[in-house]
């Protein structure tokens, strides 16, 4: 038995098997908005706030942050003092496309898990903050947004209720920064998205200089599953410390790559298997469990790993954002880093020399080794780099680009030796 | 003064730059102007309104030279310095005038193991032109994009920055450019697919198959 318990028979919650789920009309037919309805009745808002943490839901997003006490962190509310809640849709996470798919087959329960998460922290409107290249479905949400306002399941007195929440659709431009929260919000307030040094935290200083969460799309998603069914029944799916049913972005080198729904703490092994196995009965060599920013393993570091934010500790890397990335032995792992790096390199913001010329120089570097140039001190170079880019930023993108900097080049070592030019020359050569 | 004052190390702009649009061109409709106004009101000031309205003015115009910011930048009673920062941090927007169609190609890498780089080598082959550049004829330009969120179904594309083209093959985009060229809509959807296929009368890839190599070396470019 594993973490995920009976994962066979699981039942999906987030992408239902429902056709035209993405319909008002349908998702209504499924007992759509009925929690909300119950929940603005019946519950206080702390009430809401204390399920949330009861689930044990843990943030979607990258970073794992406990949701239900991330909502506490807002202030009191003060009269004629706006706060908002911004919905993180910017999905740039090279190996993740599960919030593109939530939006795209049940957008409604995002929108649910919106005005939920309003009413728990008293917000009168959500900026949901999508990439720019998400353009067809930016209309499909303005679509069906446009049904629910016509619904007055959001407005001025939704509901009859005598609330007012609104929710206000953005529309990024191509930054992949624009997911970091601080410069999500530098973005929506209009200007370049540089992020911004924390403290002020956005509970305290956020949008406009006014309290604001943010949250990714899964996690508001699940809202709504967990005040609808009960938070001991969401703490019961998946792995302990980290419950809740999970989508699960499955790319590279297998037979069906795509999202999957199951419970979190699943066998990495299971997850492969269920992906249809490797492409060709290739053997696999390495594994990116959770977008380009989590260290890499080795297919020899995952067996008995489960897809929970502890055991991928204990195994050396990271859940981040659960896009899986299986790569097969004839993977090029100096190729692999020299486009990740490249990456990195494009979508540094400028503004922490540490990130802007680190990220510039980890590029050249291993264009250099991958070029058959390189030198083995180079890699010394390169984990030296890491040191000195690591913590010493504004945003979080420069340890990003160092993680699988370091951890590829730990792990893959040979892969990048073979590649340098020897450190000792023979001397008759 | 000192000399890089009389000789910047970076390239200042152009304080005149040359004008693609006429003065009589230069205008939001009326209708333009409510739907500015709608975004404006969305925000507690205007400048949140500016991505919207870029947005707009880049579909309106093809690309957003300097008199297009500027009208941008009236319109929303913002700094012109504002706008013009914010339309050069976006790769979206469009500086310089680009094709008739916009290929970006996805090379991130869950697309650089899958092929990303033989359909974008396929690409500049056929249409006989190098990556980050328009075509002679003016119609294409050819694009290398990072990931753009459709990595299971990798390699990918997306055209104007709108619709996604899914798993491309040789084949899937010879037919795709001979619909642009005679001007039809594109053969295909952006939609991709849910878990269970079969249930949901879906299409995953079932002509996946292990790549044995790839004709082009699955190498980015070094950023100048
Ligand atoms: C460089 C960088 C990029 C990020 N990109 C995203 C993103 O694309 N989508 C997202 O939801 N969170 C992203 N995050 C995480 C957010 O900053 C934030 O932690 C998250 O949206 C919080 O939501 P959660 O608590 O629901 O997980 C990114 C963080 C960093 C440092
Ligand atoms: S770490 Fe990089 S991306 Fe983040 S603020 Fe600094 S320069 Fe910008
Ligand atoms: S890597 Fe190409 S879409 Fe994600």
């Amino acid at each position: 038995m594993t973490k995920a318990g009976n994962w066979q028979s699981y039942e999906r919650v987030l992408l239902p098997p429902v056709e035209n789920l993405h319909h008002l009309d349908v998702y209504r037919a499924h007992g759509g908005y009925e929690t909300l309805k119950r929940v603005l009745k019946e519950l206080e808002p702390q009430e809401v706030t204390a399920q949330m943490k009861r689930s044990g839901l843990r943030g979607r997003g990258g970073a794992g942050f406990p949701t239900g006490l991330k909502w506490s962190f807002m202030p009191p509310v003060k009269p004629d003092v706006p706060r908002y809640l911004c919905c993180n849709a910017d999905e740039s996470e090279p190996g993740t496309f599960k919030d593109r798919q939530l939006m795209e087959y049940n957008p409604h329960l995002l929108f649910e898990g919106i005005l939920i998460a309003c009413y728990a922290m008293s917000l009168n409107a959500c900026y949901l903050y999508v990439r720019g290249e998400y353009a067809s479905w930016i209309t499909h949400l303005e679509e069906e947004l446009a049904k629910m306002y016509n619904a007055n399941l959001a407005g001025k007195n939704m509901l009859g209720t005598g609330h007012c929440m609104d929710i206000v659709l953005h529309k990024g431009a191509g930054a992949y920064i624009c997911g970091e929260e601080t410069s999500l919000m530098e973005s929506l307030e209009g200007k370049r998205a540089y992020p911004r040094i924390k403290p002020p935290f956005p509970a305290q200083s956020g949008i406009w200089g006014y309290p604001t969460t943010i949250n990714n799309v899964e996690t508001l998603a699940c809202a709504p599953l967990i005040l609808g069914k009960g938070a001991d029944w969401f703490a019961g799916i998946g792995a302990e410390k980290n419950p809740g049913p999970l989508l699960y972005g499955i790319s590279g080198h297998v037979n069906r790559p795509g999202v999957y729904e199951y419970p979190t703490g699943m066998l990495i092994t299971d997850l492969l298997e269920i992906a249809g196995g490797m492409r060709g009965s290739k053997k696999l060599k390495a594994l990116v469990p959770g977008g380009a920013s989590v260290p890499v393993l080795r297919a020899d570091m995952i067996e008995g790993v489960t897809m929970d934010v502890e055991s991928l500790r204990e195994a050396g890397s990271m859940l981040g954002t659960a896009g899986m990335l299986f790569l097969d032995e004839d993977t090029d792992m100096v190729a692999f880093l020299r486009r990740v790096a490249h990456f990195y390199h494009h979508e540094s913001c400028g503004q922490c020399t540490p990130c802007r010329e680190g990220t510039g120089w980890m590029e050249n570097l291993i264009t250099r080794i991958d070029d058959g140039e390189g030198n083995l001190r180079d890699l010394d170079l390169l984990l030296d780099l890491c040191d000195q880019m690591e913590g010493r930023t504004v945003c979080a993108l420069a340890d990003a680009a160092a993680w699988p900097v370091r951890n590829t080049i730990k792990r893959f070592r040979e892969d990048f030796e073979r590649r340098c030019r020897p450190a000792v020359w023979a001397v008759n050569a | 003064m000192a000399d890089f004052i009389r000789n910047p190390v970076v390239a200042l702009p152009d304080p005149n730059p040359e004008s693609y649009f006429s003065e009589e061109e230069l205008i939001f409709t009326e209708d333009e102007k409510a739907r500015i106004a709608g975004w404006v009101s969305q925000y507690p000031t205007s400048d949140g309104a500016v991505m919207w309205t870029l947005w707009l003015a880049q579909e309106k115009f093809g690309f957003l030279p300097p008199e297009v910011l500027q009208l941008v930048a009236a319109e929303l009673s913002l700094p012109y310095a504002q706008v013009y920062g914010v339309a050069t941090f976006y790769t979206q927007y469009f500086k310089e005038k680009k094709g008739t169609f916009v290929l970006d190609v996805c090379t991130c890498f869950s697309c650089q193991f899958c092929g990303g780089y033989d359909i974008l080598a396929y690409l500049e082959e056929k249409l006989e032109v190098k990556r980050g550049h328009t075509s002679a004829c003016g119609r294409y330009t050819l694009q290398e994009a990072e990931c753009l969120g459709a990595c299971g179904s990798a390699p990918m594309m997306q055209v104007n920055n709108g619709p996604y083209a899914h798993n491309l093959t040789p084949e899937k985009i010879d037919e795709l450019l001979e619909a642009m060229e005679a001007g039809k809509p594109l053969p295909f959807v952006s939609v991709t697919l849910p878990q269970d296929e079969d249930e949901m009368g879906g299409n995953r890839r079932t002509d996946a198959e292990a790549v044995e190599g790839y004709i082009t070396p699955p190498r980015s470019e070094r950023t100048q």
